[in-house]
């Protein structure tokens, strides 16, 4: 039985003529970050919808700890929490109303305000933010409930979907800080991102992904020594081989 | 998990300004219709009273029961009218009663006061048919492509939630937003009402319940409508759009479209052709008593007393024969036109269900008594009480005092005659549908109002289930 929380075994995605992911495959085990790196229109989201069972695979499994998602797709969520690149909360609620409602749907029903609180503590959002309504929130602060989010959710495997896009360098980088605490936690985690400078701070192992496809796939030790941005344009600009 | 969903959508609905606002409003309106209501209803009693003395004044004094011609008779206003008016403003409220002949009913509200024909009365039926399911449509109609448009639904699913649960809770959530908060005006109003005077009987207070409920449950169908037709489009705006749509052919166009179906199907006579019809035969019939009454010979001789009874009797008896070929010919055509038309009604009834609003329509007004069967039992209560008053006056006078001459000569006698006692005219009895009856016929709509909630649901299942929440 493999260890690895994440897992795309020949992950395939095809809209009528369209081939959004062909025969993708990759893992990713606990602690580690596994990086979609990739423009836009390579993929990258479609393979997270696949995990999340937004969407059904044409061909292949998305596994999340061993179980087929698109065959179990309940049990297969209990253990994922979501953060995408606009973590769209209820605007009409408070943080804490958010983070109740949502550790409920995800499986959390005994956790108290103290909790919620503790968790916005962490992700950085002070207390007078707790009580404030979302509508009120930047776009950095509501990343920050996104992970609250996960974090309350404790979930083994964490999707991240762009999820630095759009923020100031200052939010950004209180944002890489979490998700490295989360990875030192065990979490398994799958990122997609257009950032090479992210990427390569943050991730475990980086997949270039163009046309559906992991054109590359590097550890972070294989990368140490390499010019990644190099890489990347190599890759973008039609060079090299499909991984397998 | 369903409860999750159901009180973060109470929650998420009752924090919402778009809330207080409908809120406001419904509660205002609510209010403002049980106190119109029963106003109304006071001024309607005040009226039918004031009425009913009148009428009897006018035969004070009389000393002949022979003077009395007619007696007029009144629809009492019921209680219920106070919240549903239905039909019972349209109708006639007063018919004048003589021994015999057709009854014309007349003296309807609206023809009293026609600006109210034009702007109609608040009542429950009008705030819950417009504004409560225009406010369903607005609580309801992104309930789904909207939290898509949000963001909110890609979050939530990726949680481990059924579908179904979800929609589930979208809807009792949503319905207990609505429903339960507009119970405070509903309770408000209801204690209004002995407060104004109206006082309802233990079967009223049965139906009244039911029409409270149909008017949640009528919500309830816009409600699932709303969120059936906002999971099967993709922009809120569009199922906006598809409501409003809905809702003018539920309100107006259906209902309206039925009635010109059914009159297309079914032929029915017009009322002045009817009466143009009974008017020649009537005048038929007097040119053939003329001749009679041309040659009537008396037999008693000189004495005018006996001959005048000789001819009264003649006359009366002329009378009862035309009133006899009268009525045979009238009821024959009534007939034929009742039958025509409870047929086109059926026809628009039936076309007209496939509208809720409809059903609704139907279920409340028959159970308060107002729908179209008001006019018909009114009718058979005065045609049944011309018969009492009839036998009453043959009592007294030895004849029937309708249409018919009558000779009567003068006496010289000195002596003053008394004056009738008009408390002995029987008193007119309206017999309204029995509760139990407007129940049971009121239970077919409400029965459709639960069907196409259930429909409506299904639906939003079904294709909820198709949903794309990316």
């Amino acid at each position: 039985m493999s260890t690895n929380f994440i897992e795309a075994v020949n992950l395939t995605k095809k809209y009528k003529d369209l081939l959004a992911i062909d025969h993708v495959s990759f893992s990713v085990s606990a602690g580690e970050i596994f990086t979609m790196l990739g423009g836009n229109g390579a993929g990258k989201t479609t393979t997270i919808n696949l995990f999340l069972n937004f969407i059904e695979p044409t061909e292949g499994e998305a596994r999340i700890n061993n179980i087929p998602v698109h065959k179990e797709p309940l049990k297969a969520k209990q253990s994922v929490a979501f953060v995408s690149e606009n973590v769209m909360l209820y605007t009409n609620f408070t943080a804490i109303q958010n983070l109740d409602y949502f550790s409920k749907l995800g499986g959390k029903t005994k956790l108290s305000e103290n909790d919620y609180k503790r968790a916005l503590l962490r992700v950085g959002l002070q207390k007078d933010a707790h009580h404030k309504k979302l509508k009120e929130f930047s776009k950095g602060m509501r990343q920050k409930c996104g992970i609250a989010i996960a974090i309350l959710k404790d979930a083994q495997v964490i999707f991240l979907d762009e999820p630095t896009s759009g923020l100031d360098p200052q939010a950004g980088f209180e944002f890489i800080r979490l998700i490295r605490s989360l990875r030192d936690e065990g979490k398994a985690i799958l990122m997609s991102t257009h950032d090479i400078f992210r990427a390569k701070e943050i991730s475990d192992t980086i997949g270039i992904m163009k046309e559906g496809v992991i054109v590359m796939k590097s550890s972070r030790r294989e990368l140490e020594n390499k010019n990644l941005e190099e890489l990347y344009m190599h890759y973008m600009a039609g060079g090299g081989d499909r991984e397998a | 998990m369903l409860k999750h969903i159901v009180e973060k959508e109470i929650r998420d609905i009752l924090i919402s300004t778009k809330f207080t606002v409908t809120f406001t409003i419904c509660s205002l309106l609510i209010i403002l219709s049980f106190y119109t209501g029963a106003k109304n209803h006071q001024l309607a009693q005040a009226k039918y009273e004031a009425g009913k003395s009148e009428n009897l004044r006018q035969i004070e004094g009389l000393t002949d029961w022979l003077s009395v011609r007619q007696f007029r008779v009144y629809l009492p206003p019921q209680p219920l009218e106070s919240l549903v008016s239905g039909v019972s403003n349209d109708i006639g409220r007063t018919a004048e009663i003589s021994g015999r002949g057709e009854i014309p009913v007349e003296d309807s509200r609206f023809g009293d006061d026609p600006i109210f024909a034009i702007f109609r009365f608040l009542d429950i039926e009008f705030v819950f048919q417009i504004i409560l399911s225009l406010f369903a449509i607005l609580f309801a109609y992104d309930a789904i492509n909207g939290e898509k448009e949000k963001g909110t639904l890609r979050l939530t699913f990726s949680n481990s939630i059924p579908k179904d649960i979800f929609i589930l809770g979208k809807l009792i959530g949503s319905f207990l937003a609505l429903v339960i908060p507009l119970l405070i005006p509903v309770l408000i109003g209801t204690l209004l009402l002995p407060l104004l005077g109206i006082q309802l009987k233990g079967d009223e207070w049965i139906r009244y319940s039911l029409i409270i409920l149909s008017g949640f449950l009528f919500t309830g169908v816009w409600l699932s409508l709303s969120v059936f037709i906002s999971s099967l489009t993709e922009k809120s705006s569009t199922s906006f759009l598809y409501l409003m749509v809905l809702w003018i052919f539920a309100v107006m166009i259906i209902p309206r479209l039925s009635v010109i179906v059914s009159g297309a199907a079914v032929d029915v006579p017009a009322l002045d052709e009817m009466n143009s019809k009974k008017a020649r035969f009537i005048s038929q019939l007097w040119s053939e008593d003329r001749e009679k009454i041309s040659l009537f010979k008396p037999t008693a001789g000189d004495d005018m007393q006996t001959t005048m009874n000789e001819l009264n009797k003649f006359m009366q008896t002329n009378a009862d024969d035309r009133d006899k070929k009268t009525n045979e010919f009238s009821s024959r055509l009534n007939e034929e036109r009742v039958n025509k038309e409870n047929l086109m009604q059926k026809v628009a009834f039936t076309i007209s269900r496939i509208s809720p609003v409809s059903s609704y329509s139907f279920a409340v007004t028959g159970l308060a008594g107002t729908s179209v069967d008001l006019k018909s039992s009114f009718r058979k209560s005065v045609e049944d009480y011309q018969i009492e008053y009839s036998n009453f006056m043959i009592s007294k006078t030895g004849q029937n005092p309708g249409s018919g001459m009558r000779f009567v000569i003068s006496d010289d006698n000195d002596e003053k005659p008394k004056n009738i006692n008009p408390g002995e005219i029987p008193e007119f009895k309206f017999r309204p549908v029995l509760s139990s009856n407007l129940i049971s016929g009121a239970l077919k709509d409400i029965g459709l109002l639960l069907f196409f909630n259930i429909i409506f649901f299904a639906g939003a299942f079904f294709s909820f289930r198709k949903f794309d929440v990316r």
